[in-house]
């Protein structure tokens, strides 16, 4: 019993199974499409404030739509844990030159003036 | 290989050794015919073999066997207090009786020897006995304290009165081994405490501080140290560090400023703190019962969350989440699984060392009056000395100062200088009570009885102390040192408002030489950015030496409008320049390492101005606001004065100092939000709740605007600011920097 005849048959066969590789919460997701350029566009037409007297709202509703965007982004974190690990992110050099030059897009004068 | 259970049942000790104990342990002696304890025939031998057993088959092969076979065979309840019980009358005058004792005291003092100190490395052995022994030891200390038939902490002292009579010249080897052990054992006793690790089946409060200070009093252990301590440097010398000690067990955990609080107004006080904690109960049983279901568990509601402009939804169940958004975000963020991994966080068994002397101690009232009494005995007879000759003696390194004794010293210092300034207090206000006939007043003392450690001295010590432990990262030598220095400009302050002019003009000094360091300064902000996970009770005291130092430097600078300080330059940078200035070619590279090491010795001195606005600047930054805001999140423990210090420091931060930027993060917006509209908020009904509910609508204000302004920063609202836009994302413009022309 057992023999087979060299074809090997009634070896066992050992079923690796490959672990699907959890995905991360990196620079490369945070600045692709779903990250932040949608915050970028989100924020422009879904930020309205009531201004003096509704403070609390106002940021209310800034900090939900933070969440919302980031459940999209990375759905497995809690919204502490996420923004914990974003924070994280800013410090690395990639991200650091992207900052700035956001920031400079927000000033046309300057650039545009240069350009001319 | 299987374990057996003959295997698992087998002695732990070597039977040899148990055989050897316990034979002795049996011809030491045993209850005689008439009650008592009698002697065997070679007590006095049996006692020492004893102790050989312990320090040589225990200490030398560093196992803990015999320790264990002593505690399983209850020598010390069954035989040790018994003979000290027997000889306790006349152990100073009969010589036979005296040895019997030492060896007994000889015995204990190893038995009780707190497993804290010095840790040898830990064998097999240790953690296979220690557990079992650390439970023997609580026994002990509640034997010790308990036992009714002598006292036998006051027995252990007058083994060592006769020796204590001795002049200090003429006192022998022998006679000051005897005073150590004695002392020892008194140590060991109020160190002692239950261990956290394994459960005990005693009543935790016949060995609490409580019990350990009412024996105390009851046996006149006060008396003993406070005779010891005034009289240091004359009668006695190396014991001075075993007093710390013991004062440090007697005194870490117990509120200085409760102590000193009149009997009546304590009693007000304690019923406003039940009052308070009842209130804060309610206060969150009510927010909870707000968000809570009003139907039972099985009602099954299924809400669709909406969001944003496509297709997109999300499911929540549970009928408390209807008609109420900002509820149902709270649940879909609460019901996710994933936790972010943590760093492997410092070891755990650190976690004790830790919380040292931030674990609030409560007293019976008894025991409250009486370390009262002590503690102000204490300042007028032996604060001084003690404290004088404890400073020269850590200057010095002598060889018995351990490590563990510098923290000590400055823990203590702080508590004394805290009791010390809450005695004025009250004797300030029973002097400015007419009903009350108290003559002597507050102001008729100057604070001399503290001098000692408001000296120049003390504080370069302090100093050094501070660096020192800030280098090796010894963080819980770091919290001693910061409260000290916190409690010593806070008694500054107080002196300065002293109706004396004397005392006025000490305080003047002081800040002169406290503030007149630049590097004093510089350690400060260093402190307060570096903070990075080291417990609570750490970063309570770094926020407040930081928050009562900025306080105090901006009255003081103000005052002495052209304060100068010295600040130390490096001698390279100096030289640097001068090379420039005289248009000297480019360094040769080879020479520059060691004309480094050179020049970072050699570091010039120099006065310069001191610009309050540039040092408050030094001191608000990225890293300072994040140790408050970890302060700060643990709002809901804090007491009225810290919720103040967290509020003062935002406040500077984001009005004074025009850096609300720095606070512009989603994270602290959600933080603040959270303390004051919930859930799990500040209580509405604190103190603080309402100058805290109006600076966070100040804040949320300014941060509603700014976002209009500079859309820009939704996106900067997820990150710490970077240098470059700081400037900018604040002001909307870029800086003007001064261009060369």
């Amino acid at each position: 019993p057992g023999d087979d005849g060299g074809l090997g048959i009634d070896e066992e066969i050992k079923v690796v199974k490959k672990r699907h590789p959890i995905p991360k919460l990196d620079d490369n997701r945070l600045l692709s499409d779903p990250g932040i350029p949608k915050l970028r566009r989100i924020s422009k037409d879904r930020l309205k404030f009531k201004g003096k007297g509704h403070e609390y709202g106002d940021i209310a509703r800034m900090l939900n739509m933070y969440q919302l965007w980031l459940d999209d982004l990375y759905p497995r974190a809690k919204f502490a844990d996420a923004l914990a690990i974003i924070e994280k992110l800013g410090h690395t050099k990639r991200v650091q030159m992207l900052r700035k030059e956001w920031i400079d897009e927000g000033k046309p004068r300057h650039t545009t003036r240069e350009e001319d | 290989h299987q374990t057996t259970l003959d295997e698992w049942a087998k002695d732990p000790v070597d039977p040899e050794i148990r055989a050897h104990v316990y034979s002795l342990i049996t011809a030491l002696g045993g209850i005689g015919d008439d009650g008592t304890y009698s002697f065997g025939d070679d007590a006095l031998l049996c006692l020492k073999d004893l102790r050989k057993w312990l320090k040589f088959a225990d200490g030398q092969l560093n196992r803990r066997d015999v320790a264990r076979c002593m505690a399983e065979a209850n020598l010390v309840k069954g035989d040790l207090l018994e003979i000290l019980a027997k000889v306790s009358a006349k152990v100073t005058d009969d010589r036979l009786k005296h040895k019997l004792a030492v060896a007994t005291l000889e015995l204990l003092v190893p038995l009780t020897w707190p497993f804290e100190i010095d840790p040898v490395e830990a064998t097999v052995n240790h953690h296979r006995h220690g557990p079992y022994i650390q439970l023997a030891q609580i026994g002990y200390k509640r034997a010790v304290l308990e036992y009714d038939r002598a006292n036998i902490l006051q027995t252990a002292v007058r083994i060592a009165l006769p020796s204590m009579a001795v002049p200090l010249r003429e006192r022998a080897p022998r006679d000051e081994g005897i005073i150590r052990i004695a002392l020892y054992f008194i140590r060991n006793i109020a160190m002692l405490s239950p261990p956290k690790s394994v459960p005990m089946d005693i009543d935790e409060a016949e060995v609490a501080r409580s019990a350990v200070i009412d024996a105390f009093q009851q046996q006149d252990i006060f008396q003993v140290i406070l005779s010891i301590a005034s009289s240091i440097g004359e009668d006695f010398v190396s014991q001075d560090v075993i007093i710390l000690e013991v004062l440090f067990y007697l005194l870490k955990g117990i509120d200085a400023e409760k102590l000193f609080m009149e009997e009546k107004k304590l009693k007000s006080k304690n019923t406003d703190e039940l009052k308070n904690l009842i209130q804060k109960e309610k206060s969150m049983l009510a927010g909870y019962a707000r968000h809570a279901p009003s139907r039972h568990n099985r009602f099954g509601t299924m809400i669709w969350l909406k969001r944003g402009d496509d297709e997109q939804v999300s499911t929540i169940s549970g009928q408390d989440v209807l008609g109420k958004a900002q509820k149902s975000m709270q649940k879909m963020d609460k019901t996710k699984k994933w936790n972010k991994p943590k760093r492997p966080g410092r070891k755990t068994d650190g976690e004790q060392e830790r919380e040292e002397f931030d674990l609030p101690v409560s007293l019976t009232s008894s025991a409250r009056k009486h370390i009262k009494a002590f503690v102000e005995e204490f300042l007028d007879s032996s604060f001084n000395p003690l404290f004088l000759h404890l400073r020269k003696a850590i200057e010095r390194e002598t060889e018995r100062v351990e490590t563990r004794h510098s923290r000590q010293f400055f823990y203590l210092v702080s508590w004394f200088l805290r009791a010390e300034c809450a005695r004025r207090r009250t004797m300030k206000e029973r002097a400015a009570d007419p009903k009350s006939n108290e003559v002597l007043s507050a102001e008729d003392e100057s604070y001399g009885l503290v001098a000692e450690v408001m000296n120049q001295e003390t504080f370069i010590l302090m100093n050094r102390f501070m660096q020192k432990s800030e280098d090796e990262k010894a963080w819980q030598d770091l919290n001693a040192g910061m409260k000290c220095f916190t409690q010593i400009l806070l008694t500054v302050q107080e002196m300065s408002e002293s109706a004396l002019e004397d005392d006025q003009e000490i305080a003047e000094n002081i800040q002169n030489r406290i503030f007149y360091e630049e590097s004093t300064h510089d350690r400060i902000v260093h402190t307060l950015r570096s903070y990075n996970d080291q417990g609570f009770g750490y970063l309570d005291a770094v926020t407040e030496l930081a928050h009562v130092f900025l306080r105090m430097l901006e009255r003081y600078s103000k005052q002495n409008v052209d304060m100068q300080v010295r600040s130390k330059k490096r001698a390279r940078k100096i030289r640097k320049k001068k090379a420039e200035a005289q248009g000297e070619q480019g360094e040769q590279e080879g020479h520059v390492s060691e004309t480094e090491d050179l020049a970072a010795a050699q570091k010039t001195v120099s006065e310069r101005k001191f610009d309050f606005s540039r040092f408050a600047a030094k001191f608000i930054n990225q890293s300072s606001v994040n140790t408050f805001v970890a302060f700060t999140k643990y709002y809901n423990e804090l007491d009225n004065d810290q919720l103040k210090r967290a509020h003062r420091f935002f406040h500077r931060v984001a009005f004074k100092m025009e850096l609300g930027v720095l606070l512009c993060r989603v994270d602290i917006l959600q933080l603040f939000n959270k303390m004051i509209k919930g859930p799990e908020g500040l209580d509405q009904e604190s103190p603080s709740f309402k100058e805290w509910e109006e600076f966070v609508r100040h804040f949320f204000r300014a941060v509603v605007k700014r976002v209009q302004e500079r859309p820009e920063l939704v996106v900067e609202m997820l990150f710490s600011k970077i240098p470059q836009t700081i400037f900018f994302l604040e002001h909307g413009y870029d800086r003007e920097l001064p261009t060369r022309t």
